[in-house]
C-alpha cells in the first residue's frame, strides 16, 4: 500500500503542513523543488500539469499534493498526501489555538500576526517564480499569463471567467494548430 | 473577556449534534468554488446556525489565519473544535475537505485520460497561465498590505531568493525568518507608537 515513493511524499508533506502559514500557495516552490528536483517523483511538465488542475480546482491549492498523491500510487496515494497535509497543521492549531486567542492582545502576538505576511508574500511569490520557471512559457503563454493578471488585478473579474475564456481560446488554438 | 475557548459555545452544545456538524461544513466544502470561504463559513455558522456569536466568529478567524495550514480548513477545524472538541474538529475537517477532494479527484481521472490530446494539452498550459496569474495577483495583493518600511520589503525579498532561486529548504527557510520577521515588526511598531 505504501511503497517507497509514496512514504517520500509523505514525509515532505508532514514538516511542509507545519510552515504552510498562508495556505497552499506559500508552499508550491518547495513542493516543486522536491518531488521534481529532489524525488523525482514527477517531471516537470507533469508538475505545472498538475499545478494548473489544482488551480482550475475548488478548494484549497493545498490540494495539489491529493494530485501528486494520485499520479505517485493512486488512490491511497491521494488520501495519504491529503491526510499528511492536513493532519499536522489541524493538530498544531487545536493544541495552540486556544494559547494564541488568549494572548492575542499582548504586543508580540499582535507582532507575529504582521510579522508573518513578509514570509508568506516571500513565499507566494517563489511558488510563481518556481512553476514559471519549469513550465518554459512561449510568448503566447507569457503574453496570456501577463493578460489574465492584468485581467484580475484591475477588474473584480473572478478567476472562473478567465480559466474558461483561457481554456476555451487554448483548445480552439489548438484545432487552429497555433498552439 | 479572555476566557478559554472551551468555554465559549459550551452552554449551545446541546444544540450542536455530529450530524447538523457535518451537513454544515459539508456544504461548506461544497461551496468553496473561488474562495470567499470566510464570508461564506460566516453566513452559515453564525447567521444560519447560530452556532457563534460574531465575536467569537471573528477571533477564531483571526487564529485561523495566523497559524499555518490552508485558512478556509483552519477556520472549519477551529469551529469544530469549539463546538464539539476533537471529535468536531475532525467532521469539520473531514467535511471540509471531502468535496473539494472529490472533484479535484475526478479532475485528476479526466486528465490521465485526456493527457495524450494535443487539445488537452493546450487548454491545460492555458490554464497553467491563468493559475500562475492568480497566484502572482494574489502575492501583488497581499505585499501591498505590508508595511511601508524597509524591513518587511527586505524580509520578503529575502525569502523570495532564498526559496525560489538558491533552492533552500522552505522549512529551514520559514523557521529562520518567522523570528526575525516578527521581532522586526515588532520594533516597526514600537518606533511608529512613539511617533
Amino acid at each position: 500500500m505504501v511503497d517507497e515513493k509514496l512514504l517520500n511524499l509523505i514525509l515532505l508533506c508532514i514538516p511542509l503542513s507545519l510552515v504552510s502559514f498562508g495556505g497552499g500557495q506559500t508552499i508550491v516552490a518547495s513542493l516543486q523543488h522536491q518531488t521534481v528536483d529532489v524525488l523525482h517523483l514527477l517531471n516537470g511538465p507533469q508538475f505545472t500539469d498538475l499545478y494548473a488542475i489544482s488551480r482550475a480546482a475548488p478548494g484549497p491549492g493545498t490540494l495539489i499534493v491529493a494530485l501528486i498523491g494520485w499520479e505517485v500510487s493512486g488512490l491511497w496515494g491521494a488520501i495519504l498526501a491529503t491526510l499528511a497535509i492536513f493532519i499536522p497543521s489541524s493538530i498544531l492549531l487545536c493544541i495552540l489555538g486556544s494559547y494564541w486567542q488568549r494572548h492575542r492582545r499582548s504586543a508580540w502576538a499582535i507582532a507575529a500576526e504582521k510579522g508573518l505576511a513578509p514570509v508568506a508574500v516571500g513565499l507566494i511569490f517563489a511558488g510563481v517564480f518556481a512553476v514559471a520557471q519549469s513550465a518554459r512559457f512561449t510568448p503566447l503563454e507569457l503574453a496570456t499569463s501577463l493578460g489574465a493578471g492584468a485581467v484580475l488585478l484591475t477588474t473584480k473579474t473572478g478567476p472562473y471567467p478567465v480559466l474558461a475564456v483561457v481554456g476555451v481560446s487554448y483548445f480552439l488554438l489548438s484545432l487552429g494548430g497555433m498552439a | 473577556m479572555d476566557k478559554p475557548v472551551g468555554d465559549i459555545g459550551m452552554e449551545r452544545d446541546e444544540d450542536v449534534t455530529s450530524l447538523a456538524l457535518l451537513a454544515s461544513f459539508l456544504r461548506l466544502g461544497a461551496s468553496s468554488f473561488g474562495g470567499g470561504m470566510a464570508g461564506w463559513t460566516h453566513r452559515e455558522i453564525v447567521e444560519r446556525r447560530g452556532w457563534l456569536t460574531d465575536d467569537e466568529f471573528l477571533k477564531t478567524l483571526t487564529v485561523a489565519q495566523v497559524m499555518p495550514g490552508a485558512n478556509p480548513v483552519n477556520l472549519a477545524v477551529y469551529i469544530g473544535l469549539k463546538l464539539r472538541g476533537v471529535a468536531g474538529a475532525c467532521i469539520a475537517l473531514f467535511g471540509m475537505v471531502l468535496p473539494a477532494f472529490a472533484v479535484i479527484l475526478a479532475m485528476s481521472v479526466t486528465y490521465q485520460q485526456l493527457k495524450s490530446h494535443p487539445e488537452a494539452q493546450a487548454v491545460l498550459r492555458g490554464l497553467a497561465c491563468v493559475g500562475i496569474a492568480s497566484s502572482l495577483t494574489m502575492g501583488i495583493k497581499t505585499a501591498r498590505r505590508l508595511h511601508r518600511h524597509a524591513l518587511p520589503i527586505l524580509m520578503a525579498l529575502a525569502v523570495f531568493l532564498m526559496v525560489g532561486v538558491m533552492r533552500w529548504s522552505l522549512v529551514a527557510v520559514v523557521a529562520g525568518s518567522i523570528p526575525v520577521s516578527v521581532a522586526a515588526t515588532f520594533w516597526v511598531e514600537r518606533e511608529k507608537s512613539r511617533g
